[in-house]
């Protein structure tokens, strides 16, 4: 038995050539995506690790979280006189001041930004490398004075820097110029960022604003003292003000910000490598189906010359074992490719990691084969269960069209039940106040729908296909009657290959809902709420030096600047209870920029110094008025009681302030000296031009490339640009599933053709030409992918439409149905059937008339 | 559609192999033959004898190896697979022994079918009188599943008359039916004869068949061995049963064309 099976496989292997080419598209999305994120994840270990000092101090501080130099551009310090108050400590081999910056610039003579893009960080480091330390001077000389940088390699080599070449930094307290005096090369991977090399002198001045402080002092323990052993010396000598970490600490809470980060990265992968999954496995399930019903002579003869019903049951899933096992084989392979690809893809971004040191654990490897064998065994199952279930004698006498005429009643009460069900959990979701319980609605009402318009989608192939393919007659005559009714012919099948389509093009359908309703959102709560000409602001929204507000209010047309600047902090209650939040301040003249909506007292009043201006539920909550003393407590661990001068309406004033407190400018740097702006509102003076007043701000700015000048069109063309690349993000991953989707269209038109041989023989005898053939195996495809449009439109807008209603409250309150994108996906659908069509429609018209007559 | 007593098909010196050198076998071995339009014609002989290899070379569904081959005036070894299509669908009808009907198709869209793919309109006249001639009058409207096989081979016979074809060729039409409705469906081939003038070439192995034709071509190796005007059944027996014993070894040689 098990070689007759061997057999069959090997018999039917161009037949299952297109469901193993799922199963291996499928695994390698899912080896791929594993590989790919755990080769970053390996990648920053090891970088963390060479980077962590034996023992580092920082100091304490529950408000600002680590890494924070986003908000404010300040970070917590430790003063130069805690070194020696440890370098005697007994264990210490040796102690170095750390002054680490990330958000700096460096840009060349010209003004243009050096730095890393996107995601990686610049960072500006003193130079005074430890006993292990992570770099090496390989060429050049260690930087001393005010202007001498040097530059890690990876960014010399990729900017083409040369020793001697004039530099520019600007840090937290503006520009100066530098010159690269040497490189200094990583030993481990460094996966893009820009390091940026001064003295310490310098890095402390230009960076932090001060001498004598450093963000940590590192410690290197002595010979045959553990890393625990000096952090339990230190930690009381210097005290509860300051955090004492282990490398091993110290490198593991720097992996837990990236791990969760991560994983959302993996888990978004992996959601659509389950996408894909699902499609392979409707695919499989399809090809199985056809094949059972193809074979079922063969399998009735089987069952006929004796093997039990077991053994048939068994030889189609050891055959489907077989096409899982040899497609996970080769889907690993090909995910070892894609994570390299991956890889390269990212380098264009900005995170640079290495091909050789390619992460290949062993559960990459279980999980592969586990989703090859699983899905496959699977999904031949029901066909399998079905083809031990034929009688030999009706198997041997062969129904002509199996599936045809089965009862469907069944399938029509239980699909609308389920479809009702969905559709209630939808309207349900985009109803409900409760976001949480909306959202768990919405993700079982869009499962259930799925679920629901697959089961029913045979009993829609009829009127579906009717209405999209109904003028096929009239254009195309006879060969587009036939072409609309092959696609009815089994309703089952079509929309079984359609349905595979339709996930794809759903998810298409209902996130371009989404996106376009969030950029007409936008626009809707600029125009309400910015009252700004132009908005100055750095493009990733970091802060920048404070020059760059001097400069917007020394150019000539400007009428009005007002400046911005976040830190974190937090509202203290009188019960000495915390909420984090972030502490806007603001010049005067907040009003005159941005429309805030207020209940009580007015913004100037709010934003004067020694004042706060509170959101209105904060104020109802905790009970406080105009004159109230409210409590704040700011980044730097200082508090300060200020008098509510003014309370906003919270849920009416977009723009995220919410229950943000807004202070002035002055008071905010009372008690976080240094903050920096991270935007500048402009209105230009009365009688000047916008655009002038906004090319001369470009100009004046030109040294700082970091910011930029933008008006409300622009803002709007920003944020929608941003959706755009991130809806296009989702395409991309969507477009495996879609390109398994295609395959299923080939595969069952491939089926198909093979089936009707005798039919096409026919045609060809009485006078059909190849070309009307292939037109007509080219039109059965174009009709099965519309109707799998048409399902996947239908059912996109609706999720789209419930996910819109849900998040209005969130502020996506504008709905845009992006009818571009529609009309785009029902041409892509079209183009997507007549390259489906393409193999089954050469292989038809190449058969030879008389075989084909007498195929059997 | 031709005129009566003027070749409607003719064969010169038509030779067809099957596979090469050594191992070739030959189907046909120099058949001459004229098909007269207007009469109905039966190609009989034993398996293996070469009758279908004759019959598709006729039609245009196979290409001979030597030789020359003419539908009315037009020689057809020179012709494409566009232009015997062509031929195929304006000039020839066709009726096989099993699935001649598409499954997806009523029996009105299956008669016109050929005039559909050429893009004419089948003269509805003509279609009537087909249509009731055959007796199909209530049945147009049904699928090929929903017909007795009697009747699909009868919705055959329509499609290859409606088209007003200059020859039919029919391949065993009555193989798979019951005697009542296969004497049915020759009844209706000798009418489309008589009655609408039409000219009709049959390939049958069995002499009731053969004896509803005007001429019968006695085929056996690859050649025309002998004809009969005029056949009764039994006239038709006698003369295979004759050549059954003449032909005897020979007649076992493995047959290319499969019936």
């Amino acid at each position: 038995m098990l070689k007759a099976t061997l057999r069959s496989f090997l018999a039917h292997k161009g037949r299952l050539a297109l469901s193993m080419l799922a199963v291996l598209l499928s695994v390698a999305f899912v080896a791929g995506t594993l590989m790919f994120t755990d080769t970053i994840g390996s990648t920053f270990d090891r970088l963390f690790r060479s980077t962590s000092a034996d023992v580092s101090i920082t100091a304490h501080n529950d408000v600002a979280g680590r890494n924070d130099q986003n908000f404010s551009g300040t970070v917590p310090t430790v003063p130069a006189s805690l070194i020696p108050q440890v370098a005697h400590i007994p264990g210490v081999a040796a102690v170095n001041g750390r002054v680490s910056m990330a958000g700096i610039v460096l840009t060349d003579a010209n003004n243009k930004s050096i730095g890393a893009i996107g995601g990686a960080p610049t960072i500006g480091i003193n130079w005074s490398p430890g006993p292990n330390s992570p770099v090496d001077l390989t060429s050049g000389t260690a930087p001393s004075g005010d202007g001498q940088v040097v530059v890690d390699s990876d960014t010399v080599s990729k900017h083409h820097l040369v020793l001697g070449q004039q530099l520019h930094v600007i840090g937290a307290t503006g520009g100066f110029p530098v010159r690269l005096t040497g490189i200094a090369t990583f030993n481990t991977t460094n996966p893009g960022a820009t390091l940026v090399f001064l003295d310490t002198g310098t890095a402390q001045r230009r960076l932090l604003g001060h001498e004598g402080v450093f963000t940590s002092v590192d410690l290197t323990a002595a010979k045959g003292v553990t890393n625990e052993q000096l952090r339990d010396r230190v930690a009381p000598v210097v005290g509860s003000a300051y955090d004492v970490k282990t490398a091993e600490q110290t490198a593991k809470d720097a992996a837990q910000t990236l791990g969760a980060f991560l994983s959302v990265i993996k888990d978004a992968l992996l959601g659509f490598a389950g996408i894909a999954v699902l499609v392979g496995v409707s695919l499989i399930l399809n090809t199985f189906s056809m094949l059972v019903a193809q074979r079922t002579r063969e399998l009735g003869l089987m069952r006929a010359l004796g093997a039990s019903r077991e053994q048939v049951n068994r030889s189609v899933l050891v055959e489907a074992a077989l096409l899982g096992l040899m497609g996970s084989t080769l889907g690993l392979f090909l995910g070892v490719g894609l994570a390299l690809g991956l890889i390269k893809l990212i380098a264009r971004g900005g995170m640079v990691l290495k091909g050789s040191q390619l992460a290949v654990h062993w559960p990459t490897i279980v999980a592969a084969y586990a989703v090859g064998i699983i899905v496959t065994t699977v999904s031949a199952y029901l066909p399998a269960r079905r083809a031990s279930r034929i009688s030999p004698m009706a198997a041997l006498r062969e129904a002509d069209t199996p599936g045809r005429g089965a009862p469907l009643r069944i399938r029509a009460v239980v699909g609308l039940v389920v479809l009702a069900v969905s559709a209630g959990l939808l309207v349900g979701a985009a109803t409900d106040k409760d976001l949480g319980q909306a959202g768990i609605l919405l993700g079982g009402g869009v499962l259930l729908s799925l679920v629901g318009l697959i089961i029913i989608g045979p009993l829609l192939a009829t009127p579906v296909i009717r209405l999209v393919g109904g003028w096929f007659p009239r254009v195309f005559g006879p060969v587009g009657t036939l072409s609309q009714r092959n696609a009815l012919r089994n309703p089952r099948r079509t929309s079984a290959t359609a349905s595979a389509l339709m996930i794809g093009l759903a998810l298409v359908a209902s996130l371009s809902v989404v996106g376009s309703s969030m950029a007409a959102s936008f626009d809707a709560q600029i125009d309400k709420t910015i009252g700004a000409d132009l908005i100055v602001q750095n493009s990733t929204g970091l802060p920048f030096p404070n020059e760059v507000g001097d400069t917007v209010q020394a150019t000539p047309g400007v009428g009005l600047a007002v400046r911005g600047q976040g830190t974190r902090g937090a509202l203290v209650a009188a019960d000495g209870t915390q909420q984090k939040t972030v502490v806007v301040g603001t010049s005067p003249g907040l009003d005159k920029v941005v429309r805030i909506e207020m209940r009580n007292g007015t913004v100037a009043a709010g934003t004067a110094p020694g004042h706060a201006m509170i959101g209105s539920n904060y104020a109802d909550a905790h009970g406080l008025h105009l004159g109230s003393p409210v409590t704040i407590l700011f980044q730097s661990g200082r508090a300060g009681t200020l008098t509510v001068g003014g309370i906003d309406v919270t849920d009416t004033n977009p723009g995220g302030l919410g229950d943000e407190p807004v202070v002035a400018s002055s008071t905010l740097r009372q008690y976080v000296p240094g903050a920096l702006d991270d935007i500048v509102f402009v209105n230009v003076a009365p009688g000047a031009d916008k655009e002038q007043v906004k090319s001369a701000l470009t100009t004046a700015l030109a040294k700082d490339p970091q910011v930029q000048v933008r008006d409300q069109t622009d803002y709007k063309k920003l944020v929608r640009g941003q959706i755009d690349l991130l809806l296009n993000l989702v395409y991309g991953l969507l477009a495996l599933a879609i390109i398994i989707a295609i395959l299923g269209v080939v595969n069952t038109l491939a089926l198909s053709v093979i089936e009707r041989t005798r039919e096409i023989g026919l045609l060809r005898a009485i006078g059909l030409g190849r070309a009307q053939l292939r037109r007509m195996v080219r039109l059965e495809a174009v009709v099965i992918a519309l109707f799998g449009a048409v399902l996947g439109l239908g059912l996109g807008l609706g999720w789209g439409l419930a996910a819109q209603r849900l998040l209005a409250a969130k502020g996506l309150q504008s709905l845009a149905i992006p009818w571009s994108t529609i009309i785009a996906v029902v041409i892509g659908a079209a183009v997507v059937g007549l390259l489906a069509a393409l193999g089954p429609a050469l292989r038809a018209s190449r058969l030879n008339v008389l075989d084909a007559i007498a195929h059997e | 559609m031709a005129a009566s007593g003027q070749p409607a098909a003719r064969a010169v010196g038509l030779c067809k192999a099957y596979g090469s050198g050594e191992t070739a076998v030959l189907a046909l071995d120099r058949v001459d033959v004229e098909i007269d339009g207007g009469r109905f014609t039966a190609i009989m002989g034993p398996s293996g004898s070469g009758k279908s290899t004759l019959m598709h070379c006729l039609a245009g569904l196979d290409k001979p190896t030597g030789g020359e081959v003419y539908v009315g005036d037009t020689e057809l070894s020179h012709l494409g697979d566009r232009a015997l299509t062509r031929l195929r669908r304006d000039r020839i009808g066709f009726v096989f022994q099993a699935f001649n009907l598409l499954p997806t198709l009523t029996a009105e869209e299956n008669i016109t079918l050929p005039g559909d793919i050429a893009g004419r309109r089948t003269d509805a006249a003509w279609l009537r009188q087909v249509v009731e001639t055959l007796n199909l009058g209530d049945r147009l409207r049904h699928r090929p599943h929903e017909l007795s096989g009697g009747q699909q081979q009868r919705v055959a016979v329509a499609r290859a008359l409606a088209a007003r074809p200059q020859l039919i060729f029919a391949d065993e039409p009555t193989g798979n039916l019951d005697s009542r409705s296969g004497a049915e469906v020759l009844g209706f081939l000798r009418r489309s004869v008589d009655e609408l003038g039409q000219t009709v070439v049959m390939v049958t192995h069995d002499p009731n068949a053969a004896s509803f034709a005007d001429l019968v071509l006695f085929l056996a190796d690859g050649r025309i061995v002998d004809r009969l005007e005029g056949p009764t059944a039994d006239a038709v027996l006698e003369r295979m049963r004759r050549f059954d014993v003449r032909g005897g070894s020979q007649v076992t040689l493995p047959a290319p064309d499969a019936d």
